[in-house]
């Protein structure tokens, strides 16, 4: 079966960036290398942003990692992946946790992305392997760390 | 009350219910339960008589009020399996 994390993820999305000032601010950081690639129309970066202003950060699914995604309708063009290892924290909520791997997703439809989302909950149930994609040297390791060890 | 349909929400309707989607039906078939129709959606559809169970994170606790605490599973950590597995069981074993 071929692995869908590789087949979303290019490594053009993947990156390694210091810190940002606010949350909004990283997500806009975090989101546009996928609006330079083609992915998603530049207003999926507010959609994401109003959203959490409207329901709070209820993508940031467990400790250090966020997965940040809107509606298809706000602006998603592909089904595809991005990843931003942020230095700094981001503090979504100021009592934390703090978050250093953001994942940005873009789904056109609300089950086309099913086997990447299952390979994306495995790896992120592993509290090791978020660690290891918070701290890898460089974006090359980030971009091996999810494509090589995703179970296909 | 009889749990035949659960339905796992959150802000956009596509990822973090996803996940927890998939979760709940590993766990529920651990815990040897079926014929449980489980579904994804955006919280605006939690709404009472939508599902016979709800599933969010935490963050969005405040959202379901109209939900009535025996209905609803409210997780910290949204990728825990271990969590959902107590706490889904202890549903079921209510029921």
């Amino acid at each position: 079966m071929a692995n869908a994390i590789a087949s979303m993820l290019n490594r053009d999305n993947v990156m390694i960036w210091e810190g940002a000032d606010s949350w909004e601010e990283a997500v806009r950081v975090a989101v546009t290398p996928l609006v330079d690639h083609g992915d998603v129309e530049d207003c999926y970066i507010q959609g994401i942003i109003d959203n959490a202003a409207q329901y709070g950060p209820y993508f940031v699914i467990c400790p250090d990692l966020a997965l940040l995604h809107a509606r298809p309708e706000q602006g998603a063009i592909k089904t595809a992946l991005g990843v931003c290892v942020m230095r700094e924290p981001v503090f979504f909520k100021p009592e934390g946790p703090g978050v250093r791997v953001l994942v940005t997703l873009s789904a056109t439809d609300s089950n086309s992305h099913i086997e990447v989302m299952r390979q994306l909950a495995t790896m992120f149930g592993d509290p090791a392997k978020i660690e290891a994609i918070a701290t890898a040297a460089t974006a090359d390791e980030v971009y091996h760390l999810f494509v090589d060890d995703a179970q296909a | 009350m009889a749990i035949n349909k659960i339905m796992c929400a959150c802000g956009s309707g596509l990822g973090s219910s996803l996940m927890v989607q998939m979760n709940i039906d590993d766990v529920l078939t651990e815990l040897g339960v079926s014929g449980v129709q489980v579904e994804h959606s955006t919280i605006s559809d939690v709404q009472p008589g939508a599902a016979d169970l709800f599933v969010i994170g935490r963050d969005l606790e405040a959202f379901v009020n109209g939900i009535p605490d025996e209905q609803k599973v409210v997780l910290v950590n949204i990728v825990d399996k271990d969590e959902l597995r107590g706490k889904l069981k202890e549903k079921f074993d209510a029921q």
